[in-house]
């Protein structure tokens, strides 16, 4: 790290301002991270006033824990493995292949990829609930059948629940991979006599073969992470998961200190993988060798061209298609599960769920308002580290990016426990106010938008703003004339990027709620508990809309091509 | 208008010294490159120049003005200065006009009319009128270099830099650019430093090139005087192809490689000291038999050699020949009328005028 | 505030509620309440059925507002008691299906003595013999199932019936570490059969969901046509809106479960949560939670639905909320430990 500080120099030298920028930076970081953190560890370790390893001892010996961990186990492993299934696949097919509608793909590959899970899941009980469930009753009328086709309350029914909504992690970072390695590399060993398959085992494998391995960790991150899915999925089926668990141990009388104790495994197994994936990407160097100057020439599929299309179709018709058209179903009958005749129509879900259900309301203005105000400070605040770092403005700069990304680790329900025990005491009382909220959301979506953040200011080439300074502008001008107009569809980006990932947070909001501070994912999850599926299926339709009309704006403000420079 | 003046200037990053010690000055309207490979610290240089790097040590003064000390670095801003850059650094959210009024927005006394007028003026120079109110991701490469230039010289600085501005374009257009950037400098007389590693580049613009090796100028002159009487190795190789031939000095005038005897452009060689010559492949002459005797009469050095290999490139024919007595290999370059086959043997004359004894032997 | 006498009073003739009777002395608290603008109630009743009292009461008391948060038995108490744990007193009014909750929070002195209008009239069954809480409603937790499934003379008939194998992957059952009624439930059959019913009633491979009015929906969609437990008056509910579900009593015995009300000791707006008890207790609206909800209520005067059975027809099992408090963990811990979550 050192020698990297000095062959990367400062390029504006002479900023005597970096003081108070530093304790203001380290101060944040340390609220955000390392005080709920520390918490957390502590109280997993003490005993009143003393130390003791028993909270540990009594969780890994509960064979009812035992089973949770397990559980997340298996669920962690066969998602990462059914997320490199589909996704590879379709990666593959999109980015090299001549198949037809690949834009409708990416973009439906978009529209799951902001679904939040839980609603997927839940949509999916209504899909293949063994007996009521669209799915196996269709199959039973078909078939005559006895047995359901699929039970969704089960292992594989979460797995599968879980994996169509975390593939397009897979997906995109394969079709990235795809889209740096020129065709040539592929070419260069055609014509030393490689056949297609032989290329394909022999080049272009081996090469996006590192990004499979990490697309595999990232999926399973996604899934030991997860709370609404196995909530909803695991347990009716009788089993939990960490996260399940975890928050079970919330449930009255708390036991706060066992749930401590389980979360620091957790947190270590995920800081281990994303260590693990970090080498696995710090070696890939040779993926981009071809650089994206290289051409790349469609393989054609012939025959296949439609079937593959049909097969990338049914996959999304599993994320997307049936949830979306079995929500609408929900929320314009009376029953659910009967047919959508006129006697079954009903706007009553609609009426209810916006003008006599109280919580609505409160949980709406309350999650937009938390949604507005943390991607505010979030991209601000991640615009100001990607800028420091990015231009090396202060000594250190790398520890900050790095803290940034930190939190990238933390699954929300471990991060809630740590928020929790920081926040119910003196001198912070935050629990209660939508301030917990706020700090646990700014945390968790601090490593996503400093990525986008980053990437923005890596596009900004700093002579633009050396032109401006030689020809006579201060550095605030600049800042302001230049630097900022060009960032700001990059930073109109992350605000929208923080913003999703704000309205469909539940993992931490479930530990940290209060009847005062509930939010959408929260009320959703409430009435999920209560059966309401009419009113569970008008506010996911809200949700979903808000989502999209984010994107929708996000992708016309990037789109805009006016930043001509970047082609 | 000012000259540049940089007096011992020295940069470091950590341990490493991009620039050390660096003396150069500018005249008032002179055009300056400083070329180097990469790595040399020319790039450091402008930099420095520019007020974005804080030296360790030495100065920089504009006329009577220090710009630049390890105490104070007057801001970039502030130094009345424009800057061409490699990437052009054109901001791609204003229009061409737009990037073009940019610096005479801090022009306080130019009214707007008249701000107006000087970027109409220069957009007819670089003839660019009609692109006027296009965005730059909307422009050829060329066009793109003619609106970085316009944007420098719209506000009349006092001083202008370049950072390998050229090195983005295609080598035709370079090569009309190279003109093209000297008839401004003719027709603005802006003092300019010129940074590029290209000696062809750099031998078209300049009126004197400093050639940086390290973080030090190790020669500074003209482009003749370099190519003519570079005084170190490095020089002579870096700019123009030459034979490099190591001998020892056996008389004031005349050195010696095993049996190869050379009279050389001096006289005053120390005696049984080593001495590096460079001889320029186009001063060696291929001289049929019966031209021998005119040759020697001039007093050139004859040698005779053997063809390793002979190259027809058109325009000259391209042949290293192993010279007789010697293990000096001379690569020479000859008219294109001229045929020869592999192993043949064949005369060759050097005025002892081509031999450049390099001062700086060792180096 | 001449417009506001106007509106009360307009209010008082078209509303649900007379207010023939306002004292003196209410009318000073009216005031008090009016300032303290709003009530927090935690409760664990059904949503519509808790919103729709809250709207009735806004109707009656123009400007004071019901902050009403529905949520289960068990998490009313976990957010009263984390809430606390962090200083924060937000509840006026707990109301959960748990009777052991009040005997807990009245030991912890969490509690305010009060004692609702009217409610001398009501069954001992419905009063803390302390005065801190009183039965709100009660319901029955009985079985059923979907008839468009299960023949009606094949369903279950008793709590023993279930445990026949054929029934494997066909029952659903709410969970006591959710709901308050489920507790109650449980602990009502263990005093009469012990753990062993339970114990094999988990070789059945139950679903399990969360509260006691889920199983309703299950059982009226089909995806379990047979729920072992659940709130009586939400399957009453769910049948009165058409759909597929039958509610079988069994003879042995019903679990009845009294859900009390409690001012708590800390409560923000004091007269306002003792207007909106008051408010719960009158007749006008115990009659509206035995019309529109399926509920059973303390209130004598009260009439009920004629499909609905009389109390005094069923043999009802009663659990002392004492013992409730006492063994609710073992209770929560035997359940994850047959059912699995």
């Amino acid at each position: 790290m050192a020698d990297r500080l000095q062959v990367f120099p400062s390029r504006l030298e002479g900023m005597d301002r970096s003081a108070p920028v530093w304790v203001m930076a380290a101060l944040a970081l340390a609220l955000l991270i390392l005080l709920p953190l520390g918490w957390l560890a502590y109280v997993s370790v003490s005993s009143e006033g003393s130390l003791t390893l028993a909270h540990y001892r009594k969780v890994f010996m509960d064979p009812r824990l035992q089973k949770a961990l397990w559980n997340t186990v298996i669920l962690a492993f066969w998602v990462g493995l059914a997320s490199l299934a589909i996704g590879v696949p379709m990666a593959w097919l999109s980015a090299r292949t001549n198949l037809p509608g690949k834009r409708l793909i990416r973009g439906l590959m978009m529209a799951s990829f902001v679904t939040p899970p839980f609603l997927g899941a839940f949509a999916w009980v209504m899909l293949a609930g063994p007996n009521a469930g669209f799915l196996n009753k269709l199959y039973r009328n078909l078939t005559g059948a006895e047995e359901p086709l699929v039970n969704i309350f089960s292992m594989s029914g979460l797995i599968f629940v879980v994996a169509i909504y975390t593939f397009p992690y897979v997906f995109i970072m394969i079709a990235n991979t795809l889209d740096l390695i020129a065709s040539d590399l592929e070419e260069a060993a055609s014509i030393l006599g490689a056949g297609r398959l032989q290329v394909a085992l022999t080049i272009t494998i081996p090469m996006v073969a590192p990004a499979i391995l990490s697309g595999f960790i990232l999926a399973v991150l996604q899934a030991l992470a997860l709370f609404g899915s196995p909530a909803i999925l695991a347990l009716p089926a009788g089993f939990h998961t960490i996260t399940t668990q975890i928050w079970a141990l919330f449930h009255y009388p708390p036991k706060t200190e066992m749930a401590a104790a389980f979360s620091i495994p957790l947190l270590l197994a995920t800081a281990l993988l994303l260590l693990l994936q970090k080498k696995l990407l710090g070696r890939r160097g040779y993926a981009s060798v071809g650089g994206k100057g290289g051409q790349r020439r469609e393989i054609p599929l012939g025959f296949w061209r439609y079937p593959a299309l049909l097969g990338c179709l049914a996959v999304m018709a599993c994320s997307i298609f049936l949830p979306y058209g079995i929500l609408a179903k929900a929320a314009l009958s009376r029953a659910w599960a009967q047919p959508m005749t006129w006697e079954n129509f009903t706007l009553a879900n609609f009426w209810f769920t916006f003008f006599e259900y109280s919580s609505t309301r409160l949980a709406i203005v309350n999650t937009l308002e938390l949604g507005i105000m943390t991607a505010c400070v979030g991209a601000g605040l991640v615009a100001l580290l990607a800028y420091i770092t990015n231009r090396k403005i202060i000594p250190g700069h790398q520890i900050l990016g790095f803290l940034a990304l930190a939190p990238v680790v933390i699954p929300g329900v471990v991060l809630a426990v740590g928020l929790f025990i920081a926040y119910t005491r003196p001198p912070l009382l935050l629990y209660g106010t939508l301030g917990i909220l706020f700090v646990a959301y700014l945390t968790k979506e601090m490593p996503v938008g400093y990525s986008q953040s980053d990437a923005t200011f890596r596009g900004i080439h700093p002579e633009l703003e050396e032109a401006g300074r030689i020809l006579g502008a201060g550095r605030l001008r600049v800042l302001r004339e230049i630097t900022a107009p060009l960032a700001l569809s990059g930073i109109i980006a992350t605000w929208c990027f923080i913003f999703i990932g704000v309205i469909r947070e539940l993992s931490a909001s479930i530990i940290l709620f209060t009847p005062n501070t509930k939010v959408m994912s929260v009320v959703i999850f409430d009435l999920k508990e209560e059966g309401q599926f009419g009113a569970i299926a008008v506010l996911g339709l809200f949700m979903l809309a808000v989502t999209f009309a984010i994107v929708v704006l996000m992708q016309s403000l990037l789109g805009r091509d006016f930043l001509g420079a970047k082609e | 208008m000012p000259g540049v003046t940089i007096k011992g200037l020295t940069k470091r990053y950590g341990d490493v010294a991009a620039v050390e010690g660096l003396d150069l000055q500018v005249k008032p309207g002179e055009l300056v490159s400083l070329l180097g490979p990469s790595g040399c610290g020319k790039t450091t240089t402008l930099r420095l120049v520019a007020g974005f790097l804080k030296p360790e040590a030495g100065e920089i003064w504009v006329g009577d003005r220090c710009l630049s000390s390890p105490i104070t670095v007057v801001p970039p801003e502030r130094r009345r200065m424009a800057m061409i850059f490699q990437s052009y650094a054109l901001w791609p959210h204003m229009t061409v006009a737009g990037n073009i009024a940019y610096g005479l927005r801090f022009k306080k006394e130019l009214s707007k009319a008249d701000r107006e007028k000087r970027v109409k003026e220069i957009l007819r120079i670089v003839q660019l009128e009609l692109s006027e109110s296009r965005y730059p991701g909307e422009l050829s490469g060329g066009q793109q270099q003619r609106v970085a230039v316009a944007r420098a010289l719209v506000v009349e600085p006092e001083i202008l830099l370049l950072d390998e501005p050229l090195s983005n374009l295609d080598a035709n257009l370079r090569e009309e650019m190279r003109f093209e950037i000297r008839r401004l400098h003719e027709a603005f007389g802006i003092t300019t430093l010129y940074v590029t590693h290209d000696q062809a580049e750099a031998m078209v613009i300049s009126d004197r090139i400093a050639v940086l090796r390290g973080g030090r100028a190790v020669q500074m002159g003209t482009a003749e005087d370099l190519f003519q009487r570079p005084r170190s190795r490095f020089v002579a190789e870096f700019i123009g192809k030459t034979n490099l031939v190591d001998g020892i000095a056996t008389e004031p005038g005349v050195v010696t490689r095993g049996g190869v005897r050379l009279r050389v452009a001096s006289a005053d060689l120390t005696v049984g000291a080593p001495v590096a010559l460079s001889i320029r492949p186009h001063m060696i002459e291929l001289v049929a038999d019966h031209q021998i005797g005119t040759v020697s009469a001039r007093g050139d050095n004859l040698l005779r050699g053997t063809v390793q290999r002979a190259s027809y490139l058109g325009d000259a024919v391209d042949c290293q020949i192993q010279v007789e007595g010697s293990d000096v290999i001379l690569r020479v370059v000859a008219p294109p009328g001229l045929r020869f086959r592999q192993g043949e043997t064949v005369s060759l004359a050097v005025a002892p005028s081509a031999c450049i004894p390099l001062v700086e032997s060792a180096v | 505030m001449r417009r506001w006498w106007l509106l009360t009073i307009t209010l008082a003739f078209s509303g649900p509620v007379a207010f023939a009777g306002l004292s003196f002395g209410q009318d000073i608290r009216l005031e008090a309440a009016k300032k303290e603008g709003k009530v927090v109630w935690y409760s664990s009743l059904a949503v519509p059925s808790t919103e729709k009292i809250a709207k009735m009461f806004e109707a009656a008391y123009p400007g004071i507002k019901v902050e009403a948060h529905r949520t289960g038995s068990q998490r009313v108490l976990q957010r009263v008691m984390q809430e606390l744990q962090a200083n924060i007193k937000n509840a006026d009014i707990v109301h959960t299906s748990d009777a052991g909750h009040f005997v807990l929070l009245k030991e912890k002195n969490l509690l305010m003595k009060y004692t609702p209008a009217g409610v001398e009239k009501f069954p001992s069954g419905f009063k803390d013999k302390d005065g801190y809480y009183y039965g709100l409603r009660a319901s029955l937790s009985a079985i059923a199932f979907n008839p468009k499934v299960i023949s009606p003379t094949e369903a279950p008939k008793t709590w023993k019936d279930l445990l026949d194998p054929k029934w494997r992957g066909k029952l659903v059952t709410a969970h006591p570490g959710y709901s308050g009624f489920i507790t109650t439930h449980i602990l009502a059959l263990v005093n009469q059969y012990g753990w062993d019913y339970f114990k094999q009633l988990a070789q059945n491979k139950l679903m399990l969901v969360q509260s006691a009015n889920d199983p309703a929906q299950v059982v009226a969609s089909g995806e379990r046509p047979i729920a072992v437990n659940g709130a009586e008056y939400f399957f009453y509910q769910t049948q009165k809106k058409g759909n597929p579900i039958q509610i079988v009593y069994p003879k042995e015995g019903v679990p009845l479960v009294v859900s009390p009300t409690a001012i708590t000791s800390f409560a923000p707006h004091p007269n306002a949560a003792k207007l909106f008890t008051d408010f719960t207790f009158t007749r006008e609206v115990q009659q509206v939670l035995a019309d529109s909800e399926g509920l059973y209520t303390g209130h004598p005067e009260v009439r009920y639905p004629e499909d609905k059975p009389k109390l005094g027809d069923l043999k009802l099992l009663q659990v002392d909320p004492e013992e409730l408090e006492k063994r609710n963990q073992e209770i929560k811990d035997r359940f994850v430990e047959f059912f699995g979550a």
